[in-house]
């Protein structure tokens, strides 16, 4: 603290380290009567960038990209605000679980943490994709910490009590008799907190924060842990909310766009627009991207479905149709220059262990929809001046304002991006588009109006990425005591994410890398990452491998959009630990063991050891091997049997058990009841928790019963619900959920992904137990089911 | 020019009699408590009452609704009210209280018409069975009533605390 020379201004000039980062600004108290703020702000390029930083203002707008105020504010008032670039995707965590760890660790009442603004790219600071939100939330948490730690060393000062002496409790610091407020403190301050932080900003990871404050200790929470209710669902329910769908703008035209009629066709001749019948529809034309507008959005609706009807569209046939899925996947494999990667628990020598009982098996995982309820929706308006309004729903979007700057060949700073709630499209938009966003910044810019694109069921069937398609080799080597000696996996499909807009991609406008095994930008790359966490650390030897590739169609030209492919919850992890899962049941049946305890006989991990023997109770298993003793697989009375499941995740640790009942003739199988063991560590707050873990097992589900995306040679031929159906409410098992509050590791748990991978592989077991016959392929639709029985006859 | 009856208010409407209840309600009325899933009667996220009755906004042209009045999730509270004879629509109806005690939206796209069903469902059953209501979400309608999230536990959960809210005459 330096005193200033000026006798006249009696301001105190502040520079004070603050754990690594440092608490700069000028107090000018006592001359202004309202207001005051202590506010985080960033120092990009990490610790040394925070020496290089000088008290201007001006200079820390230029080290922060998206804002010159970071996560947290401190307001006079005694409240705090909030700001994230992360959206809320419908399980509540930025506005219950984000502010009580700021809450927490700032030690105020949670009501104080009256405002959350997110995911606008000239509001919110930080970037990266909407996933993996409580391991992002450990940057809050420090922030958090800094924030404490700076205001108890004002405190200090302000007091003449040694920083050691005072503590902080619902808002207030105190010690050796005295206290004062957050709020009392910075009364007529104007302060800020420059925290260094590293990354990319638009990036997939986004910003992290790079400094180690003192955190509170878990046994002392008290705000960490509680049901809180999530703030945002009283004003849905009432229907006050302002949905992405919701925006208007003056002058807005509604477009309906007309997607060509095979991924890789081009436009030959558009169909006509009938004036008379449509007097305000008008046809645009960019490219081979097709539109008709309105100021009447009925009117574009029709419109745009009569053009359709009358447009010629090249033929195009550059995907394998989607029963020819497998044989393209194994050609793949072979022919695709990308590298093989290696899981990181291999060991041994697994391929060469000899065994006179071992389990051979392949496994199919169909490409998936994300299937939002709503369509996408998005709202441009590309204004005179070359800047243009976003209003979309983005689960990243500070990378969606960098492909539309990229696009449009303009400045980022062009760009604004504004989020609203919109129909939870789990990971789509990780990538920052979940598609048409950019059709509505060309349109608009063509049309100098602004232009809300709404897709039709159809176009959002057929036009956005899908989760890819996995084949899985297993080979499982018994020893004479039936534990596995070698586990050996070969997982191959196409890498996970491409994010190039699909828009941009019909208009030929630039985009950013198509993927390849040589791609580097952002989760951009053929290349498939072993994603399952293996768990069986007893077994001697073990070869987990993925191979990736190009998604279908890719290689046919640059500008050919293809089967695109794109995370979704629990990505890629799904996809290799379902193959695992069922592969582990099959084992304990060739072993003769019962499933749930020849996995407590391979785990390793004490965690995984209590979750399965509390999984025992909770779910009534029956402690016998499989197949069921009643088994099956013919005949028309219903059998019944158990399977179960396991996986790790980001720490969280999880186990599933289902029981089912099969009629062997129909191959129907009805999902009876499911529960679910859960450790994820630190439980900030079990109300939404199990909400979120729910919600998340009923869509896995869906996903083993129902989900399966169908495909000819040139297209997508699911068009709506029939030719996608998700799991209805008749048929949702009873549901069990345990959450197990482990506060000794020390780490927040995640919720809202895992429990949707873990259905389909206990409900595939379960109908093996049942049937006594290999299930080696989702979903668990009846043909596939006698199929399979047919199969092993 | 037609008039139509929305949250107990007379309105006068310009669009042409086939356009469907959906656009007429979000863009001309402003009443944006009906939202649009796949505009061909097969989610349920644009379910609205049309007297006592759940139909689907996307393919109702307003020609079809012989006078009958229309209530969106927006107009719940005014029901509610009218129902028990208050005179203003003070407090929540019991379906939107009920959803907001039991946290029952993921993302909430489905819910507003859920929370329709639901009404519908508890105004003609106001006790219902869990089978009756799997039923009414799933089979009573034209289609079922799809939820991606997932929420189908908490919306029973929510319909089952709707139910005892409506018998105790009270909702919040
Ligand atoms: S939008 Fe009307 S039923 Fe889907
Ligand atoms: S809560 Fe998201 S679709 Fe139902």
């Amino acid at each position: 603290m330096i005193r200033s020379p000026s006798k006249s201004e009696a301001k105190i000039i502040y520079d004070i380290n603050v754990h690594g980062a440092r608490l700069m600004g000028v107090s000018r108290r006592g001359f202004l009567t309202a207001g005051g703020t202590l506010a985080a702000v960033f120092a990009m390029g990490g610790r040394s960038a925070v020496a290089r930083v000088n008290a201007s203002k001006a200079n820390l707008h230029a080290h922060s990209a998206a804002t010159v105020n970071g996560w947290i504010e401190i307001l006079s008032d005694n409240t705090v605000l909030l700001r994230t670039g992360k959206c809320d995707f419908g399980q509540s965590t930025i506005y219950t679980a984000y502010r009580q760890i700021v809450a927490e660790e700032l030690c105020v009442p949670l009501e104080a943490m009256t405002e959350v603004v997110s995911g606008d790219t000239d509001r919110t600071p930080d970037g990266g994709g909407t996933f993996g939100l409580l391991r992002y939330g450990q940057n809050l948490r420090k922030v958090a910490a800094l924030m404490r730690e700076a205001s108890l060393e004002l405190a200090a000062r302000r007091l003449a009590v040694p920083r050691a002496n005072l503590s902080v409790r619902e808002g207030v610091i105190s010690g050796a008799t005295k206290a004062i407020s957050y709020g009392e403190l910075l009364a007529g301050e104007d302060l800020h907190l420059v925290i260094p932080i590293s990354g990319d900003l638009t990036m997939p990871m986004g910003l992290r924060v790079d400094a180690d404050p003192p955190l509170k200790p878990v046994k002392d929470y008290t705000i960490i842990g509680k049901p809180v209710f999530n703030p945002s669902i009283a004003p849905k329910v009432t229907g006050k909310t302002v949905w992405v769908g919701d925006v208007t703008l003056p002058g807005m035209l509604h477009a309906r766009t007309i997607h060509p009629a095979t991924l890789g066709s081009t436009l030959i001749a558009p169909g006509k627009l009938d004036g008379k019948q449509f007097p305000g529809a008008r046809l645009v034309r960019i490219g081979n991207l097709l539109a008709v507008v309105s100021p009447d959005e009925w009117e574009a609706v029709q419109a745009a479905q009569s053009v359709a009807d009358g447009c010629e569209w090249s033929k195009w046939e550059g995907l394998p149709p989607s029963e020819r899925l497998e044989d393209h996947l194994r050609m793949m494999a072979t022919e695709d220059p990308t590298p093989v990667r290696d899981g990181r628990a291999n060991k041994g020598n697994a391929s060469s262990v000899k065994t006179t009982r071992e389990l051979r098996a392949s496994y199919l995982m169909p490409y998936h929809k994300h299937a939002p309820i709503s369509p996408m929706v998005s709202l441009a308006d590309y204004r005179e001046d070359g800047s243009v309004w976003l209003h979309t729903h983005s689960q990243n979007p500070q990378h969606l304002r960098r492909m539309i700057a990229l696009m449009l060949g303009s400045d980022e700073d062009k760009v604004v991006v504004r989020t609203y709630p919109g129909a939870g499209h789990y990971g789509r938009s990780n990538g920052g588009s979940a598609g048409s966003e950019d059709e509505a910044v060309l349109l608009s810019r063509e049309l100098r109006r602004p232009v809300r694109v709404q897709w039709m069921r159809s176009d959002d069937m057929q036009w956005s990425t899908q989760s890819p398609a996995m084949i899985s080799d297993i080979r499982i080597a018994l020893d004479d005591a039936g534990r596995m000696a070698a586990y050996v996996a070969s997982h191959i499909g196409p890498g996970m994410q491409d994010d190039r807009l699909v828009g941009a991609l019909l208009a030929g406008m630039p985009v950013i890398p198509a993927p390849s095994p040589a791609t580097t930008y952002g989760f951009q790359s053929t290349v498939l990452n072993m994603s399952d966490t293996w768990v069986y650390g007893t077994v001697p030897a073990v070869l987990e491998q993925a191979k990736g590739g190009a998604h279908p169609g890719q290689h046919e030209a640059t500008d050919v959009v293809g089967l695109r492919s794109h995370s979704m919850r629990t990505p890629i992890q799904f996809q290799q630990n379902c193959p695992r899962e069922i592969a582990i049941s099959e084992a304990a049946m060739l072993a003769g063991k019962d499933p749930l305890q020849f996995r407590l006989d391979h785990v390793s991990d004490p965690r995984f050891v209590a979750i399965l023997e509390r999984l025992r109770t909770e779910a009534k298993w029956e402690d016998r091997p499989s197949p069921s003793p009643q088994a099956k697989s013919h005949g028309s009375d219903p059998v019944k049997g158990q399977g179960v499941s396991i996986m790790l995740r980001d720490n969280g640790y999880w186990a599933c058990a289902a029981q089912v009942t099969v009629i062997p003739a129909s191959g129907e199988v009805k999902v009876e009841r499911m529960t679910i063991v859960a450790d994820v560590g630190i439980v900030i707050n079990p109300l939404q928790l199990r909400r979120q873990i729910q919600a998340g097992c009923l869509m896995g589900v869906s996903q083993a019963l129902h989900e399966e995306l169908s495909f000819d040679k040139g297209a997508v031929t699911a068009k709506d619900w029939t030719g996608y159906p998700i799991l209805t409410m008749a048929e949702m098992p009873e549901l069990k959920v345990v959450i197990t509050d482990n506060p000794t590791v020390g780490i927040y748990g995640q919720g809202s992904e895992s429990a949707n991978a873990l259905a389909s592989p206990a409900i595939a077991a379960a109908v093996m137990d049942a049937t006594g016959k290999p299930i080696r392929r989702i979903p668990l639709k009846p043909e596939y089911v006698r199929a399979a029985i047919k199969l092993h006859a | 020019m037609s008039t139509i009856v929305v949250n107990g208010q007379q309105r006068k409407v310009k669009a042409s009699p086939d356009t469907p209840l959906l656009y007429v309600l979000r863009n001309e009325l402003g009443v944006m408590g009906v939202k649009f899933g796949c505009g061909l009667a097969q989610c349920g996220a644009c379910s609205v009452l049309l007297g006592d009755e759940e139909v689907r906004a996307c393919v109702t042209p307003i020609s079809a609704l012989e006078g009958k009045p229309v209530t969106t999730v927006d107009g719940l509270p005014q029901r509610w009210a009218s129902q028990k004879g208050k005179m203003s629509a003070g407090t929540l109806h019991p379906v939107q209280q009920a959803w907001i005690d039991e946290q029952v939206p993921q993302c909430g796209i489905c819910q507003f018409g859920m929370m329709i069903k639901v009404t519908e469902l508890l105004e003609a059953n106001p006790k219902p069975t869990d089978q009756d209501i799997r039923e009414a979400l799933t089979t009573s309608g034209p289609s079922p009533h799809l939820c991606r999230c997932g929420s189908y536990a908490a919306i029973l959960e929510g319909a089952h605390r709707a139910a005892k809210l409506m018998m105790q005459g009270e909702s919040a």
